[in-house]
């Protein structure tokens, strides 16, 4: 499937938990496995955390390289444990390499005979450029058509979090957020509309202050049927 | 290195003023300020501090910058590896060279002086009315987490017959603010370069920003803003002066 490629691309062990949860066709087979998934994920969870603990040092050895390499004194008081600060910050930035889609959704997906559009709007987001390690931010607005199943709301802000926390281009968080919501829910549609600031934009190159890119992704019938898609932006509209 | 035994030397003469940066020292003597008082003459007993900060050495220059990339490009992609990406993959291929740049770029005011900024740009003009440059866009680095701050800047000053060009005051707010900083010692430094410049009656600068080590992370309050201010001379006496400065910024 064409919808594949794009969770490959950034995520821990080269993708291979995404690739491993997009093998799958549904929740069906992991309801089964829950309790056994649920205790795995506790080992893997403190697991990550003992990586990430033991990756510090060099993480820290790299930025204080970089200081020097600016010209500054990384023995004055103000940049002491600027490298161990600026460290855990980057991992903390970068922390939905370690989580997946599974430990966030594992239990709040409801049987709602409910077919009506479900909008979250406004969720605000923050990531990383992958080109340039600068933040780039701004909001996100959710919309689905449920077919069956919806989802508990805050997760639809999980799931941002979790692909916005990583190194990224727009384009691809985007098609990832709505990709993992087709694939949790099976909804008739999703679509996912992000507006950000790029500070790599901003603060730097060609400088413009109040420029904002947006891109969005329609899957399902908000791709097929513009009378949905227009009900979705003319909802959302109000936000910005 | 010349350098860093230069830092060394300033580091030994600061003692008191550990957090500073660049070779700028954070003591200020200002001659002559007192109550609606003008500071008369520019060259009328100046400390020695004063003039040290004006002799303001750099501290990189474009060559430094040149050879000091590829260390921080590796640093990068020991970084890229330690936060368990790949670094080998299409979209990270040049990311330690552009994040190097970009860095390099985020802390050019350590290759600038105040005195090549502003040289030619100090007129004689009988004016000794507030002049306010307001909504200066400013981008900065935090020191202690290396992520941007961002906000604006407003600047006021009584003139005592010097005036400094306009875009000057936006440029003294580059040149301090594209380093790493902390948003108190950037408000302070702005207010005594333009001091130390003109020898105004007065001079008042309000910095407004948000600091994104506070909004992405830690405590994470999205809508916080910090606001600092430093007012010299007769806006630090004078309560009428001050508002009046504060209430044309708000407007």
């Amino acid at each position: 499937m064409e919808y594949q490629k794009a969770a490959e691309l950034n995520g821990l062990c080269k993708g291979k938990i995404v690739t491993e949860y997009l093998c799958r066709n549904g929740f069906s087979e992991l309801t089964v496995d829950s309790k056994k998934v649920s205790v795995q994920h506790k080992t893997e969870a403190s697991r990550k955390e003992a990586e990430d603990e033991s990756r510090l040092p060099a993480l820290e050895a790299a930025y204080t390289t970089i200081l020097r390499g600016l010209g500054e004194n990384t023995d004055r008081q103000g940049l002491l444990k600027t490298p161990l600060r600026a460290a855990k910050a980057m991992q903390f930035l970068t922390k939905g390499y370690h989580e997946t889609i599974y430990d966030v959704l594992n239990d709040a997906i409801f049987d709602e005979n409910h077919e009506e559009l479900v909008i979250v709007k406004d969720i605000d987001m923050f990531s990383l450029c992958e080109h340039h390690l600068v933040p780039f931010f701004g909001k996100v607005h959710i919309g689905y058509l449920p077919s069956k199943k919806v989802v508990g709301l805050s997760k639809l802000a999980r799931i941002v979090e979790i692909y916005s926390r990583r190194l990224q281009v727009q384009e691809r968080l985007t098609k990832q957020i709505a990709m993992a919501i087709s694939e949790a829910l099976q909804p008739v549609g999703v679509a996912v509309v992000i507006e950000a600031a790029h500070m790599c934009m901003v603060m730097r190159g060609v400088q413009k202050m109040n420029s904002r890119t947006v891109t969005s992704a329609m899957l399902g019938v908000f791709r097929e049927d513009p009378k949905a898609r227009e009900e979705f932006l003319a909802l959302t509209k109000g936000a910005q | 290195m010349e350098r860093s035994k230069q830092k060394q030397m300033n580091e030994s003469e600061n003692e008191a003023d550990s957090a500073i940066n660049g070779h700028f020292d954070g003591r200020v003597k200002i001659p002559g300020w007192s109550a609606g008082g003008a500071a008369g003459t520019p060259s009328t007993a100046p400390s020695s501090s004063v003039m040290e900060s004006w002799r303001e050495e750099r501290t990189r220059s474009l060559e430094d910058n040149e050879l000091s990339l590829p260390s921080i490009a590796a640093a990068y992609t020991t970084i890229l590896r330690g936060l368990g990406e790949d670094p080998q993959r299409q979209g990270l291929l040049k990311t330690p060279w552009r994040a190097a740049t970009a860095m390099q770029f985020f802390t050019k005011g350590y290759q600038e002086k105040i005195i090549d900024v502003l040289n030619d740009a100090i007129f004689d003009e009988d004016h000794d009315e507030m002049v306010i440059v307001k909504d200066i866009d400013m981008f900065s680095m935090c020191e202690h987490h290396l992520v941007p701050i961002f906000g604006r800047v407003h600047i006021g000053y009584l003139p005592n017959k010097r005036v400094l060009g306009l875009s000057k005051l936006a440029r003294i707010v580059e040149i301090y603010s594209r380093r790493l900083q902390v948003q108190e010692r950037l408000t302070k430094q702005i207010a005594v370069a333009i001091t130390e410049a003109l020898q105004p009656a007065g001079v008042g600068v309000v910095v407004e920003a948000t600091h994104m080590c506070m909004v992405m992370r830690g405590v994470q309050k999205m809508n916080s803003k910090t606001v600092t201010s430093t007012m010299l001379g007769v806006f630090r006496e004078d309560p009428k002066t001050r508002d009046e400065f504060l209430t044309l910024i708000r407007s």
